[in-house]
């Protein structure tokens, strides 16, 4: 008995371990989006049809990157989203761009598909290097980031952002 | 011998519950409700595995021509049965490995495909047989997680010997090194 007890409190420290640590990482989140995105302004990546596009030009603007794939089922699912938000919140100087871990002509057909009103910036498999440095610390899809006016880092989304929280966020900042 | 997580919290639940004292079992059920509590926290992003983790893939050699590929896919994680390849070096497969059928997923964009949970075992068989050698084999496979995150498409080495003629079948060589268990 005496022994069974010792092992049932073993487990509950370790699961209360295991909640604190949970609580613990969920804040800590929200404490890392309050970096700056200097670096992401720093590149250029080409567009699907082959144009080359530095982020720099939407300095100034709210900007929601997104970073996806064709091969990734979540990311397209959450997609017509963006669209719909970007008509919404464009003409306040709201900009979606996303960067596809893909190949151009992949990602030419599918936002052809869905008609995307955003631009569709082709990284290739590097863009998941790029979106580690903002906490993609597994480097999977979709992972989104949104960055105020004045270039900080605000919100960092691994797996689908919904509308409810894209509006929340975008609504404090725009 | 390493025990994961979860076979290390199956052994604490029984423990708690193969007698049958009441204050036992009120302790046990606030440790299950605080587990729970903390599996449901491993299904939000901040707690996704890594994918060689989520996938965990080992192989074995059954002989000097034949081995076993194995995947162990962790609970809330599906891989995608066409995503999966296997190529060997030096030399090559005798013929295309036959995969399990896998569990039908339906998907908004992919339409019906096929997948894989839990564990998964596929054959493979060498064209030439190399007992004694090193041989590498090369998996690569894409999956995701319930949670709604995909990741890339994975390509993973592990490097084994080829047993001798006539000797016994040789250890399950993982890509990863398991993680440390809480208690061993």
């Amino acid at each position: 008995m005496h022994r069974r007890l010792v092992i049932v409190g073993v487990f509950g420290a370790a699961g209360a371990v295991a909640l604190a640590a949970g609580l613990h990482f969920g804040s800590q989140r929200q404490a890392d989006a309050g970096g700056r995105a200097d670096s992401l302004f720093a590149i250029a990546l080409p567009d699907a049809s082959g144009n080359e596009q530095r982020i720099d030009q939407w300095r100034g603007k709210v900007l929601v990157v997104n970073f996806w794939a064709t091969w990734c089922a979540p990311c397209k699912e959450e997609m017509p989203e963006f669209i719909k938000a970007q008509q919404a919140w464009g003409g306040r100087g709201v900009q979606f761009v996303g960067i596809a871990v893909d190949e151009a002509t992949k990602v030419r057909a599918f936002a052809d598909e869905i008609h995307l009103n955003y631009p569709a910036l082709v990284g290739g498999f590097g863009a998941l290097d790029l979106s580690k440095t903002f906490g993609n610390r597994i480097m999977a899809l979709p992972f989104t980031i949104i960055i105020d006016r004045d270039g900080r880092l605000v919100h960092t989304q691994l797996g689908p952002l919904t509308p409810a929280l894209l509006q929340s966020v975008i609504s404090k900042i725009v | 011998m390493n025990h994961s997580r979860p076979a290390t919290r199956t052994e604490g639940l029984t423990l708690t519950s193969d007698r049958s004292g009441a204050a036992g079992l009120r302790i046990s059920g606030a440790v299950f409700l605080c587990l729970a509590f903390s599996l449901a926290r491993a299904a939000s992003p901040a707690d996704l595995l890594e994918a060689e983790r989520a996938f965990a893939f080992s192989v074995r050699a059954l002989d000097a021509r034949t081995l076993e590929a194995h995947f162990a896919v962790a609970p809330g994680y599906y891989l995608y049965r066409d995503k999966v390849r296997f190529t060997v070096e030096p030399g090559a497969l005798a013929n295309t490995p036959v995969l399990p059928p896998g569990e039908i997923k339906h998907d908004e964009f992919f339409g019906r495909v096929a997948t894989y949970r839990g564990k998964v075992v596929v054959t493979l068989p060498l064209e030439q047989p190399a007992p004694g050698q090193e041989i590498s084999v090369i998996a690569e496979s894409q999956g995701c997680a319930d949670i709604g995150v995909c990741y890339p498409p994975q390509r993973q080495r592990i490097v084994l010997p080829l047993p001798r003629p006539g000797a016994a079948p040789g250890p399950i060589v993982s890509a990863v090194a398991p993680k440390r268990a809480w208690f061993r």
